[in-house]
């Protein structure tokens, strides 16, 4: 057991920290400290080819396609540093760490050259087009058409939750190819361009007044006959493969930010008095040990050599983290009190503290609800007997 | 021995239910909410139930109510997500004025056209008064801020905290209404996700937590009109049951709704708003919760076996 990074490591700690400190106090001040997913959304796309001009768009991806081939560690100490420097969110988030490594994984050497190069240079933007209204949870439930017509797909159904689809370029959809085919049969994993008559996006209002996810419909929309990732009906598996990026590498890096929400609610705390109250101090507390046993956990992912296996620890760790978060925003509107009622600026625009509970009611939902979270360690890790499906 | 509510007063509560499920829907809130949050014709309307002269003595045209049917009046309003300023005026204000002697406004308040309500040290925005207008996380709350000075009588804050409680219990009731509804007709996996135990326990863990905060609102507000020295104690443990049963019900709420739950087009968002608003309103659960173990183990408090349940 070897704690901690080597010297290298920290070496490279330091110059993204340089890089990024930088950037965020010249050029790209005017973005720094934004937690919408929504806010200046095209300043944010420039931001993205800034990253790609400097190299640091996607440095786990190889070197050929526009990353720096980085190690697990490097990945992660950049997250990090990018959390704590107060950078915003990517905008092509789905695009760098769900699209690319799913072409990575299971793309064709054309689909590789074609696609990976712009959605490294942030020239393309991804989205992700897999839940629809009656299938949420249950996932392999899609009921999006999708027929061979000639060279072209021909795609007719409705997605939801498409984050950020308002301003992305393309997205990826699994629908169903094989009529009459159920579940997690007969599916296709199609890459579609937006810009075309047969999409329609539609903005969801969020309870906090922000817009990032969408409805989109698909009425005879197209794409090229080769726009498939796989064969046609192994949509499921690379949806799959997909979803399990999503859970791992990409949610990594993610304590430094919390350790920033945390130490925002510290200091609340000792500026209005609270942290005097012996059950704040006590939660205070609590929220410490739980940030620490998800570094833990996300190190002994890190220190796995085979990051595709998904094993039980791996399994556990959405819960945890989405669960503590949850937690989190719930001990910030205690420690604010009334306070936490009133907001500062403008709509959603709520003071950091009170914006940080608002989105985390989201956080054990989306990605998988935690109880579909306890479904999985049960079932995958703990070898239960599956849940029962209905008939209806 | 009488534990339970008087056949009266749930009567009139009854008929407040009914009044405003049939005036005061889903859609009302969205009307509201588009606009500026008030409509003269839904206080109008609670004005000509007597409401607003609920508490006011008879002597100056009110109904003299008290304390234990305005709770459950207050629990009606949580429930229908009432956006008037009812509760704040009628049931905070007026007892609070009518204890400093201050009948000035009262025929006024019961005619519907004075709506005072009164800031507090512990709560320092009131409900649609002249001050600056502040931006509240619930957007049907015209919160502003005090002109003059705030008040710290404790009787004050008793108040304010006894009805934010039972305003809380009938928001949690109210979401947990919603939250079962949506799990019966909600399928996944081929059948209402309500048939999941994974679902259905969290709605039954929330309606236990509900059903053992009601009864401790209404024993506040007996102790509260029998002025009992404990009062306080009973209405900061009220506040503190009526938070975590409704706060507990809102992470429920949304879990059961899923992504659903999360927009603006799903009715509970409302309810979840309000019910944060009030957790936080009238002393935190922190600040109720010191007042009980002050109480406890100050020695403000008779304890033993004796004393506890007397």
């Amino acid at each position: 057991m070897k704690l901690g990074f080597s010297k290298a490591e920290e070496d490279f700690r330091a110059e993204c920290a340089d890089w990024l400190d930088g950037q965020m106090a010249g050029e790209f001040s005017d973005i720094k400290g934004i937690t919408t997913l929504t806010a200046k959304a095209e300043r944010r796309k420039e931001w993205e080819q800034q990253l790609a001009a400097h190299k640091w768009s996607c440095i786990g991806w190889p070197e050929k396609w526009g990353g720096r081939g980085a190690t697990l560690a490097q990945q992660v100490i950049f997250a990090e540093e990018y959390a704590r420097a107060g950078v915003p969110g990517r905008v092509n988030h789905i695009g760098i760490e769900l699209a690319g490594p799913t072409i990575l994984t299971f793309g064709t050497e054309e689909q590789k050259a074609r696609f990976l190069p712009d959605i490294a240079a942030g020239k393309t933007i991804f989205c992700q087009g897999f839940s629809e209204p009656n299938a949420g949870s249950d996932l392999a439930s899609v009921r999006t058409k999708a027929r061979l017509e000639g060279d072209e797909w021909v795609v007719n159904g409705q997605k939801i939750w498409t984050s950020l689809a308002h301003i992305s370029d393309w997205i990826f959809v699994i629908a169903r190819s094989e009529e009459g085919s159920q579940g997690p049969k007969g599916l296709t994993f199609l890459m579609m361009e937006i810009d075309q008559p047969g999409i329609d996006i539609r903005p969801i209002e969020q309870i906090n007044g922000d817009a990032e996810f969408n409805e989109t419909f698909f009425t005879d929309a197209r794409c090229a006959a080769d726009s498939l990732i796989g064969a046609p009906g192994e949509g499921w598996k690379i949806a799959m493969g997909l979803l399990a990026f999503e859970r791992g590498v990409s949610t990594l890096g993610q304590q430094m930010g919390f350790r920033n929400e945390l130490d925002e609610i510290i200091a609340a705390a000792r500026a209005n008095g609270s942290a005097s109250d012996p059950l704040i101090r006590q939660r205070l507390a609590k929220a410490e040990i739980g940030l620490h046993l998800m570094r833990y956990g996300a190190l002994r992912m890190l220190s796995n050599s085979d990051h595709s296996k998904v094993d039980g620890a791996a399994l556990t760790y959405k819960i945890q983290w989405a669960s503590w978060r949850r937690s989190l925003g719930e001990l910030a509107m205690d420690v604010l009190g009334q306070a936490g009622e009133i907001g500062t600026g403008p709509d959603y625009e709520w003071d950091t503290l009170p914006n940080l509970f608002l989105y985390s009611r989201a956080d054990t939902i989306y990605g998988g609800t935690n109880q579909i979270q306890r479904n999985m360690i049960a079932e995958r890790a703990l070898g239960m007997p599956r849940e029962p499906r209905g008939v209806a | 021995m009488e534990f339970l509510l008087n056949e009266d007063r749930l009567a009139l509560a009854e008929t407040v239910r009914d009044y405003l499920a049939g005036t005061h829907g889903p859609d009302v809130l969205r009307r509201l909410d588009a606009g500026d949050n008030r409509d003269p014709a839904i206080w109008q309307g609670l004005v000509n139930m007597g409401l607003t002269g609920l508490l006011v003595p008879e002597e100056f045209g009110g109904l003299g109510l008290g304390f234990v049917d305005a709770a459950l009046i207050a629990r009606e309003c949580g429930r229908a997500c009432l956006a008037e300023p009812l509760v704040d005026t009628a049931f905070v204000a007026v007892p609070w004025l009518l204890s400093q002697g201050d009948t000035a406004q009262m025929a006024a308040i019961v005619s519907g056209t004075a709506k005072p309500s009164v800031a507090h040290r512990i709560n320092p925005w009131v409900s649609d008064g002249d001050g600056a207008a502040l931006d509240s996380i619930d957007p049907l709350r015209n919160l502003t801020r005090p002109v003059g000075t705030s008040s710290s009588d404790p009787l004050l804050l008793d108040l304010g905290a006894l009805m934010s409680a039972a305003q809380l219990v009938g928001l949690a009731e109210a979401m947990l209404d919603q939250s079962a509804a949506y799990a019966k007709i909600r399928t996944q996996f081929g059948q209402p996700i309500g048939a999941f135990q994974a679902v259905k326990h969290q709605l039954a863990t929330a309606a236990v937590a509900i059903e053992f905060a009601k009864p401790v609102v209404w024993r506040a507000a007996q102790a509260l009109s029998d002025g009992l020295v404990s009062a306080p104690v009973h209405i900061s443990h009220a506040k503190v049951a009526a938070s975590d049963a409704a706060i507990q019900m809102a992470e429920t709420a949304i879990q059961v709704h899923g992504a659903m739950g999360y927009t603006y087009e799903v009715d509970l968002h409302f309810w979840m708003k309000r019910s944060w608003a009030l957790s936080g309103a009238w002393g935190s659960r922190a600040f109720h919760l010191k007042r009980i173990d002050d109480a406890v183990i100050g020695g403000g408090l008779e304890i033993g076996p004796d004393q506890t349940f007397a």
